[in-house]
């Protein structure tokens, strides 16, 4: 039993820590700005990882969530943070800012 | 942690302790040293800047064994994050064993070090250092602990593997490892089933778990838990119990 353990976890680190060399992905650049995603909506090519770069115009802390994408990064005020998402099957996956809920919220849309 | 045996220091734990990672490898799980109750929780490799918790976690034995049968493990933490890197948390331990209340056991220091962004590359890494000092007796535990975690669609797997090293007057010097593994899917927020694995000496355990997140309004949230992992030889407690709640704030 010992060794069946031992095979399941080295096989689920074998798993997780190797994987195929990618490319550098495309950059999208999105900002928030009194306490709006500008622009609200992006285009992204499916199936294809997207580096996004957010930046925080206001002077207030964001963050940057959204369960569909699996990402929550928080954005401080003035300053930038990278998320990585994809690759994405095509469709629409919403996201919004923890800080300004009802204001903060855009879509990606993967096509 | 065993209580008897020669007494002995180790006076060059932090430099074990430090070079940990370089140790870690998945042959040492056939070669474990735990003492037992290797069943706590999952961590994940992430940090949250700005985040504030409380959190509360317990774990209960259910065994044939009248020693470990009720045995219950709890633990009160306060936990922060410095950076978008580093959190930390301070953990009093309580412990409550047959024929003893709970009573405070030990208190834990604990930082955890994000090293990859989340997706950037083809898992997400991270880093667990833990240092616990009993709170009766002359007995010291450091480890560190490799996070990793991969997402394949809305599933989610996620491995901690640890090394550790126990010493003091009150206790035998030992090294152990210790092996987690969790693969999860992300159903709906506030719902989310998971498996999960468990491999130490005395501990092997596998069983379901539920999870989710409760929203409490602005950035305030609740994050639960709860399990039950079931032992998988003659060594493991046949049933442990897992419950954690964590405020965020």
């Amino acid at each position: 039993m010992r060794r069946l353990i031992t095979i399941l976890c080295c096989g689920l680190v074998a798993m997780l820590a190797t994987g195929p060399a990618a490319a550098k992905p495309p950059i999208v650049e999105i900002e928030i700005r009194n306490h709006l995603f500008i622009p609200s909506e992006l285009v992204v090519p499916a199936n294809t990882k997207i580096k996004l770069v957010v930046y925080n115009r206001d002077p207030t802390p964001e963050e940057f969530e959204s369960y569909e994408l699996n990402r929550e990064k928080i954005i401080v005020g003035k300053q930038k943070a990278i998320v990585f998402i994809g690759p994405l099957k095509p469709g629409t996956y919403p996201f919004f800012g923890e800080f300004h809920p009802k204001t903060a919220q855009g879509t990606i849309v993967a096509r | 942690m065993r209580r008897t045996g020669p007494l002995r220091r180790s006076r060059n734990w932090l430099v074990r302790v430090l070079l940990m990672p370089a140790f870690l490898s998945p042959a040492l799980l056939q070669n474990v040293l735990a003492d037992g109750g290797s069943v706590d929780k999952v961590y994940h490799p992430y940090v949250y800047q700005l985040e504030r918790e409380l959190e509360l976690r317990s774990v209960v034995q259910d065994d044939d064994d009248p020693v470990r049968d009720g045995t219950q493990t709890w633990r009160l933490g306060i936990g922060q994050s410095w950076t978008d890197r580093w959190f930390t948390e301070l953990y009093v331990i309580g412990e409550k064993t047959d024929g003893r209340d709970l009573s405070v056991r030990a208190w834990e220091l604990e930082a955890k070090w994000q090293l990859t962004e989340q997706g950037e590359y083809w898992a997400d890494w991270g880093l667990l250092f833990e240092f616990e000092a009993d709170h009766d007796i002359d007995a010291w535990e450091a480890s560190t602990a490799v996070l990793v975690a991969r997402e394949w669609g809305r599933w989610v797997g996620t491995a901690n593997l640890a090394l550790i090293y126990e010493w003091g007057a009150d206790v035998n010097s030992e090294w152990e490892t210790r092996a987690a593994t969790q693969l999860r899917y992300r159903w709906k927020p506030g719902l989310e089933p998971a498996v999960e694995l468990y491999s130490g000496e005395d501990t092997k355990g596998l069983g379901p778990v539920l999870m989710g997140n409760v929203r409490a309004g602005g950035r305030r949230q609740l994050h639960w838990e709860i399990g039950v992992i079931f032992g998988l030889d003659s060594h493991s407690t046949d049933q442990t119990y897992r419950a954690l709640v964590e405020f965020e704030f």
